[in-house]
């Protein structure tokens, strides 16, 4: 294989070299420059383009806090628990794999026996002044239940900031209204898989 | 000596070895799915087939004593095609639930799913409708459950109760249980490969991964039996235990939340300790503790002179001391593996159903592997063991010196020893006083015949009895004899520790300090003296069981407490850790950290040392049979129910159970009360208010007494003529 497709950057006929002059390499060219750009007033040029901006009105600043930046679905910002489409029970299970996958060991679960003698979790929190927002707790989920959101403005007036379960729960008035978005960075389906499955014989 | 080939390696068995245990032994890998090795082969799953050069189809090993000169083959494609299939067939309908299972993480069936490569599946049945059921301390799945029997092995053979069985019905069958003859032992959980018998109160409180596993050696009675505490988040969650090789019972089990939670240092109560530990004229301790302490304790007697008091020790003591002049013999010599591999038992004085459970196990395996005749002379008839027992001999309380007089002349053939004692022997008058009859002993003594491993268990009742020395002289003659291993059962933990390192007296009048006792100055690892101490499962240090093993005690819990050790530092007995002292204990100078706590492969234990007995050459003559105590009217027999040993079983969350007064219907009558009755009554001075039952299984006319949450055990005869008084509001 030769190295040429890598070494010519030329990719589109548009590209083309700027020309810009040797740089001076005696005194005397130096001292030419200097006096040259401070006379010739370039720094005004900038000035004028500040100035033009100024006051021009389709800027491209985003003004954050009133402005924010869209953010894409695979974002990994804190995190969510989701709920079941079809009941909206929650997802959860309570495997504490992902207590076990975390490698900043900032997620504790503790599960009991529910009334149904199901598993249920009864305590659940994440120290997101730990957290690295990894993602390994959304990769690992059997369940797809706790994934990263978009929500990633969590200054915290200490080191210690904890997020439980509860507040991570999809509310059940935006399970109603069909609002729970489905995170698809790692751990989430990937296109197609239902065709790669194997079904168990049903053969009765 | 059998020769033979496994996977053309040259091996030997023994008799009764199956060819999976010389594998085992050999360290070759046979799959299985059922083989529990303390319990006959279920031979259910099948995954242990092998094949057999020259020879057409598979054989299972685990049920197949080897012949000579065969060529074993463990793995070829085959086999490994015939395992495979076994795994697909108990995943068929297996409930993909692992995410939830208690078992995941060390199920037997994900491991041996993942092993034979099941990643899909070609089988498939209707399912059944299958109902969880909740019996007690466990409960049971029957959708995960495979039927490798392994838990109605237990049941029926190590534990002898008979609760479980399988209720038969092609696909439908699953365990069933008769709720009556449950001991709550918890076995049957600690055997199952899979989900499917879960203990009720730690299902799905954590995951088999997330728990620290510690191993230590059961505190609450002399078996000491190895277990692990295993804990998340410096809390207890269960115990397990190497469940292949032995056994638990359900106090060990379920009976591990006894630790003694404290915050911090008390240093105003630690001073007034050391205070009260340099005034003080005794220092009573009960055996609930390890040898390590036990040596301070004594280490602290020869600085301070104060005596040292633990009566229930002491009377083992001198029971002991009293038998090893007889016996020549400074220990009985019988063992609980003795005791399994035994086919004749007699026990006298002991409640085999609730003093030491594995005593219990022991009879019942051997009942059921070696066809023991067992026999128990008591006062009461322990219905709960009638499947074991083949001859219950009842003889009249306080008779057990006869008893065992009448034993020694029916067995011993060769009298001229101890001419005078058995001449002396009335035995129209003892016979009489006891209720034991001729025809009995003759009984015992036709059962002999042929017997290979006797066995003579001597329990609580004798060692505490008011002629104990002359009983003792008795047992260890026998011992002597030859004609029975002895087991004198030590009442208490470590009672036969303590008896050993300490130097008992009697108590004094003035101040005493009490270690887990109440007196003026109490160390209470229960949480309710003047100074917190840590509880046994929150402490280093060694027990010397019942077979006479010094094991291992490792603390599940933390404590942040002061312990014995750092008011003996104060006091200028000066060591960095309590441990230190277990090679200086008098054994063996073996140091704490070389101790071992294991189990091999073929399950030979690897748990402390063996404590080697003294031998002694002295001829001293019995005495003779006094002339026999009666009692009369109401007795109260002051024996705990099963899983209650003391102040530290007492108050678990799982054992917690009612203190009532249980007596027959007989007893009832012959005392004017009836079931429901609260009644009053003294037993040595101490006065008891207890709910009386009337337990319609019962007979003759002594009711039991649970005495577990005194703080102290009584070193008193158990069998007490009681005035019964009503008092109902």
């Amino acid at each position: 294989m030769k190295n040429e497709q890598f070494n010519n950057r030329n990719i589109s006929s548009d590209y083309f070299e700027v020309d810009i002059a040797d740089y001076p390499t005696t005194g005397w060219g130096k001292f030419k420059r200097v006096v040259e750009r401070t006379f010739k007033l370039e720094l005004l040029i900038g000035l004028w383009v500040v100035l033009r901006e100024m006051f021009k009105f389709d800027t491209h600043t985003v003004k954050y806090p009133e402005e924010k930046m869209p953010i894409g679905p695979r974002y990994r910002a804190i995190h969510e628990m989701k709920r079941l489409w079809e009941s909206d029970a929650e997802r959860c299970i309570g495997c504490g794999l992902c207590e076990k996958i975390c490698i900043s060991n900032c997620i504790r679960i503790d599960t009991k026996i529910d009334e149904n003698s199901r598993k249920e979790v009864s305590e659940y929190s994440i120290n997101l002044g730990r957290c690295i927002f990894c993602g390994y707790c959304a990769e690992v989920c059997p369940e797809l239940a706790i994934t990263h959101g978009g929500e990633y403005e969590n200054a915290s007036d200490q080191r210690e900031h904890f997020t439980m379960y509860e507040d991570m729960l999809t509310p059940l008035d935006k399970m109603k209204a069909e609002k729970q978005l489905e995170f698809e960075g790692f751990g989430a389906i990937t296109p197609h898989e239902d065709e790669r499955v194997k079904k168990t014989p049903l053969a009765y | 000596m059998i020769k033979f080939y496994i996977d053309s390696k040259e091996v030997t068995a023994t008799k009764g070895e199956s060819i999976l245990d010389v594998a085992r032994r050999e360290n070759i890998y046979i799959p299985t799915m059922c083989y529990l090795p303390k319990a006959s082969a279920n031979a259910s799953c099948r995954m242990c087939s092998i094949e057999v050069k020259a020879q057409d189809g598979f054989v299972l090993s685990c049920n197949t004593p080897p012949v000579e000169d065969i060529e074993v083959i463990t793995n070829s494609d085959s086999l490994y095609k015939e395992r495979q299939n076994i795994m697909k067939l108990y995943n068929v309908n297996h409930p993909l639930q692992c995410g939830v299972c208690d078992k995941s993480g060390e199920c037997d069936l994900q491991n041996k799913t993942l092993e034979f490569d099941v990643s899909e599946q070609s089988f498939a049945v209707r399912d059944q409708a299958r109902k969880k059921k909740k019996w007690g301390v466990h409960t049971y799945d029957p959708a995960l459950c495979i039927l490798c029997e392994k838990c109605t092995t237990v049941c029926n053979e190590t534990v002898g109760n008979e609760a479980l069985y399988i209720k038969p019905g092609g696909y439908k069958s699953h365990i069933d249980i008769k709720l009556a003859n449950c001991i709550e032992c918890g076995e049957c959980i600690s055997v199952c490969p899979v989900g499917a018998m879960a203990s009720t109160e730690f299902k799905y409180s954590a995951n088999a991964w997330e728990l620290d596993k510690v191993p230590s050696s059961c505190s609450h009675c002399s078996s000491a039996c190895q277990l692990y505490y295993e804990s998340k988040d410096g809390e207890i969650k269960r115990v397990t235990n190497e469940s292949d090789f032995s056994s638990l019972c359900g106090a060990g089990r379920f009976g591990f939340d006894f630790e003694n939670r404290v915050i911090s240092k008390d240093e105003e109560a630690f001073s007034r300790a050391i205070e009260a530990f340099k005034n003080t004229s005794n220092v009573v301790f009960s055996s609930l503790i390890t040898n390590e302490e036990a040596y301070v304790l004594n280490e602290l007697k020869k600085k301070f002179g104060f005596n040292l008091v633990n009566d229930e020790a002491r009377a083992y003591q001198n029971f002991m001391k009293s038998f090893a002049k007889f016996a020549n013999s400074s220990l009985y010599n019988a063992t609980i593996d003795d005791l399994k591999s035994s086919d004749y038992i007699i026990s006298i004085g002991c409640s085999i159903e609730s003093d030491n459970p594995m005593i219990k196990f022991g009879a019942s395996q051997a009942v059921k592997y070696k066809k023991a005749f067992v026999s128990t002379i008591a006062p009461v008839e322990e219905y709960a063991i009638s499947n074991v027992v083949s001859l219950y001999i009842n003889n009249e309380v306080g008779s057990e010196e006869a008893a065992l007089a009448m034993i020694a002349d029916t067995f011993i053939k060769d009298k001229s020893s101890q001419k005078e004692f058995f001449d002396s022997l009335d035995f129209g008058y003892l016979s009489g006083e006891s209720n034991i009859s001729q025809e009995e002993l003759s009984l015992l003594k036709q059962n002999y015949i042929r017997k290979q491993n006797p066995v003579l268990i001597i329990g609580e009742d004798v060692i505490n009895h008011p002629r104990a020395n002359n009983i003792a002289a008795i047992a260890g003659y026998l011992q002597k004899n030859a004609l029975f291993k002895v087991m004198v059962v030590p009442p208490f933990t470590n009672t036969l520790g303590v008896s050993l390192i300490c130097d008992l007296d009697e108590a004094k009048s003035g101040l005493s300090v009490g270690y887990n006792v109440s007196a003026d100055f109490t160390l209470s690892a229960k949480g309710s003296g003047d100074l917190d101490m840590p509880a046994l499962n929150q402490q280093e240090g060694t027990f010397v069981n019942i077979d006479k093993n010094l094991v291992v005690l490792n603390a599940g819990v933390a404590h942040n407490g002061y312990e014995l050790n750092d008011i003996a530092n104060a006091l200028g007995v000066k060591s960095k850790n309590i441990v230190d002292y277990t090679s200086r204990l008098g054994f063996k100078t073996i140091e704490f950290d070389d101790l071992d706590n294991y189990f091999d492969n073929v399950g030979n234990a690897y748990r402390g040392y063996k404590i080697d007995a003294m031998q002694n050459q002295e001829n001293l003559k019995l005495d003779e049979v006094e002339e026999l105590d009666e009692f009369n009217g109401s007795i109260v027999y002051s024996r705990n129910p099963l899983r209650q040993f003391s102040i530290f079983t007492s108050d678990t969350k799982q054992l917690k159970q009612k203190m009532d007064l249980v007596g027959s219907e007989q007893f009832a009558i012959a005392s004017k009360i009836k079931s429901g009755d609260n009644v009053k009554f003294s037993v040595d001075g101490v006065e008891f208010i207890r709910h009386f039952r009337v337990d319609r299984h019962m007979k003759g006319t002594v009711a039991y007494n649970p005495t577990y949450n005194m703080d102290s055990k009584s070193s008193n005869y158990r069998y007490n003529q009681v005035e019964l008084e009503v008092i109902n509001e």
